[in-house]
């Protein structure tokens, strides 16, 4: 196998196959199904109450707003550009803090804080933030709460929101049409176009065109889990790890439409077996999203060992310890699935050449 | 212009359009999402933070919660709270013990005991919380020396909050004349390639006929989609005149697009990966009206903002003539400009 030519057989397939109608789907698909389901079960559109404040001085406020979990804050160079912001609605209200605002406010001087109001913005918002102003400025005045807050969470401690429980199914989609269906389709494509046996009479091996495809596959299937993830920011903490068990579902998916890109004949048989056999490549998430069916369940779908790793890791903040079972078995899969290609490859070889 | 030839050349373009399957199913299946899209979202904003109370003496401050953005249900037990809180009836709910008030006036820390189902987010359970303190301190006579003094910028909404579902609207308008850019793209680079309107223009059809035809029926193909949906949803119900002639001219717009792309595709994939694009840029705007503040003034630089502004303001602000007039007029001058680069550029192709 050539490095060279498998890096110019990528290229080609960049150039060319990025026209075609299943990558374009690859790319835009996962990406239009996340804001579908983010705006109906919503994280992306967050309506946590967001505060613009213009400090012209230097105020512990800001420090003491900006550390509560209720509130975003973001900041402005001038007063203009604060009104401008709550115009648009970038933030629900804007205070513009006067320089020397700490030293006034604890001397006791009375001080009114201009602050601007966005129309649009939520009433519970307004409340909240100007309960948060409030209980900065006690902070920073040092008054004692004259309560304490005993605070439960009743019920199931289990409970995942909808919009978590969807994006195991997101994400597998994005990996299966990325990794799977574009290698898959580009090779039955080669295939119909006769290309495939053009090539085979050159110095480039059957193996460099499959190693291009299954590259492409993985790059795609990647960069595509990456945008999902961050989309619906579930990076997690350990991206080092994350990245890796990324890139190993990568490799199994694309490995996988080598085989079915080798088997198949035409496009419609590819579209055919991938809809029979979407149940049991889509199967795991069934088990994400309606956590009554039990766990075991999902262990006997191979994509259960993509997909738990990242499930892990970006949404229950899970270390290496957790998921060294599942890894290891997505190694395995791994090398069954290149024992699989390689006699897929010899059968190929039998018929295009 | 042979008008009698040019009524053939739409009638025909209809029936190829719609022979493509791909482009057939496309069109129904995706007006029929739109619809189920709209109607699956919430038709009313939660303005305010809902929560159950239980407190056999009521602290005179909890009667003033409305004020704060918090709307408060009194419960007649601990247990009916407690019931309410794990069936999602609530965000959030508060036990005020009998002694609370006592402990309050002499000067002793009052105890609450906050009760939160699995499912309220932490930065609300945080904002209670926040909440609940302020009350106590206001409660206990603590008041500030510094006081917020608020103006509402541009229109106060409060008790007439536009559903994400509305908002959604003319993004949804976008995306559906788009989708109708792109059939129209693909059926005129086929019959390009497949040199059918080589052989039409050696017919009486002249040039002027048969981009004559092929704007009406990119036209009215997009419009009647966009204005169905719009009536389906109710985005109709205000200023109807003005959201029929936004629609009519970003109809006209995208028909212009569909010359351009299909001018510099060969066939459905070559569509697709220059439409593509074109969808995502057009919706930019709409996106700015989803998630107000995310987007720029840059975005008045991209032609569907005039549309999506227009439809957005009249639809759910009832917005006249007066107010969009102008919009209406930069999407006339955007029509112009598109029609005539497309017909200019596809006309080049076809000579």
């Amino acid at each position: 196998m050539s490095v060279r030519r498998v890096a110019i057989l990528l290229g080609k397939d960049f150039k060319y196959g990025s026209k075609g109608f299943i990558f374009i789907m690859a790319i835009v698909a996962p990406i239009l199904i996340s804001l579908v389901l983010n705006l109906v079960f919503g994280t992306f559109f967050s309506q946590t109450a967001k505060l613009g404040i213009n400090d012209q001085g230097n105020s512990r406020l800001v420090d003491l707003v900006s550390a509560s979990d209720s509130v975003q804050t973001r900041t402005y160079a001038s007063a203009d550009d604060l009104r401008k912001a709550v115009e648009v609605g970038a933030v629900d209200m804007g205070v513009s803090l006067p320089d020397n605002f700490d030293e006034d406010a604890l001397s006791g001087n009375s001080i009114v804080l201009p602050a601007y109001v966005w129309g649009e913005s939520l009433a519970k918002n307004r409340g909240i933030l100007l309960a948060s102003i409030n209980s900065a400025v006690r902070q920073l005045a040092g008054q004692e709460v004259p309560v304490q807050i005993e605070t439960t969470t009743l019920g199931d401690a289990q409970s995942v929101p909808w919009s978590d429980r969807l994006l195991p199914f997101v994400l597998l989609y994005a990996v299966t049409i990325g990794g799977t269906m574009v290698p898959a389709s580009l090779i039955v494509d080669e295939k119909q176009k006769r290309t495939l046996t053009a090539l085979a009479i050159t110095p480039t091996t059957l193996g460099d065109i499959l190693a291009a495809k299954g590259l492409m596959g993985v790059i795609l299937a990647l960069v595509m889990s990456i945008v999902i993830l961050l989309m619906n920011q579930a990076f997690g903490v350990q991206t080092g790890l994350l990245m890796i068990v990324l890139g190993l579902g990568a490799v199994l998916a694309a490995l996988f439409g080598l085989v079915l890109g080798a088997l198949v004949k035409d496009i419609n048989t590819l579209f055919a077996t991938i809809k029979g056999i979407g149940i049991l490549l889509y199967a795991p998430v069934f088990v994400y999203m309606f956590p009554q069916i039990p766990q075991w369940i999902g262990n006997i779908f191979p994509t259960y060992y993509i997909i738990q790793p990242v499930v892990e890791i970006s949404q229950r903040g899970g270390t290496w310890s957790d998921i060294v079972f599942e890894v290891s078995i997505l190694a395995g899969l791994i090398v069954l699935m290149l024992v699989v290609v390689a006699f897929s490859t010899r059968r190929l070889k039998q018929q295009e050449v | 212009m042979n008008w009698q030839i040019v009524r053939a050349l739409i009638a025909k373009d209809f029936k190829l359009y719609f022979r493509n399957r791909f482009f057939a199913f496309i069109t129904v299946l995706a007006l029929v999402a739109y619809i189920v899209i709209y109607f699956v979202m919430p038709q009313t904003v939660d303005e305010t933070l809902e929560m159950a109370v239980y407190a056999p003496v009521l602290p005179p401050i909890l009667e003033q919660a409305g004020s704060q953005g918090l709307e408060l249900v009194l419960m007649e037990s601990e247990e009916q709270l407690k019931e309410a809180v794990v069936g999602g009836e609530y965000l959030a709910g508060v036990v005020v013990p009998p002694d609370f008030m006592d402990k309050l006036m002499s000067g002793d820390k009052g105890q609450l005991d906050v009760y939160f189902g699995t499912d309220t987010p932490e930065e609300l359970q945080d904002s209670i919380t926040v909440l609940l303190e302020e009350m106590a301190y206001l409660q206990t006579g603590q008041m500030l020396s510094v006081r917020v003094s608020p103006e509402v910028l541009g229109r106060d909404m409060v008790g007439i909050q536009i559903p994400m579902r509305d908002r959604l609207l003319p993004m949804l308008a976008v995306i559906i004349l788009m989708m109708e850019m792109l059939g129209l793209a693909s059926l005129i680079s086929s019959e390009v390639v497949g040199r059918t309107v080589q052989a039409l223009l050696i017919t009486p059809m002249t040039i002027r006929g048969l981009f004559a035809a092929k704007l009406i029926m990119g036209t009215s193909l997009a419009f009647i989609q966009v204005l169905l949906f719009m009536a389906v949803t109710g985005g109709l119900n205000q200023q109807p005149l003005i959201i029929i002639v936004a629609l009519l001219l970003g109809a006209i717009m995208v028909t212009g697009i569909g010359f351009l792309v299909a001018s510099g595709s060969k066939e459905m994939t070559t569509v697709m990966a220059w439409g593509f694009p074109a969808l995502i840029v057009l919706s930019v705007p709409a996106f700015g009206v989803l998630a107000p503040g995310t987007v720029s003034d840059w975005v008045r630089a991209v032609p569907s903002y005039y549309l999506v502004d227009a439809v957005y303001q009249a639809a759910n602000f009832n917005a006249g003539w007066s107010d969009i007039w102008d919009n209406l007029l930069i999407l006339l001058s955007f029509d112009i400009v598109f029609v005539w680069l497309g017909i200019t550029v596809l006309g080049r192709k076809l000579r």
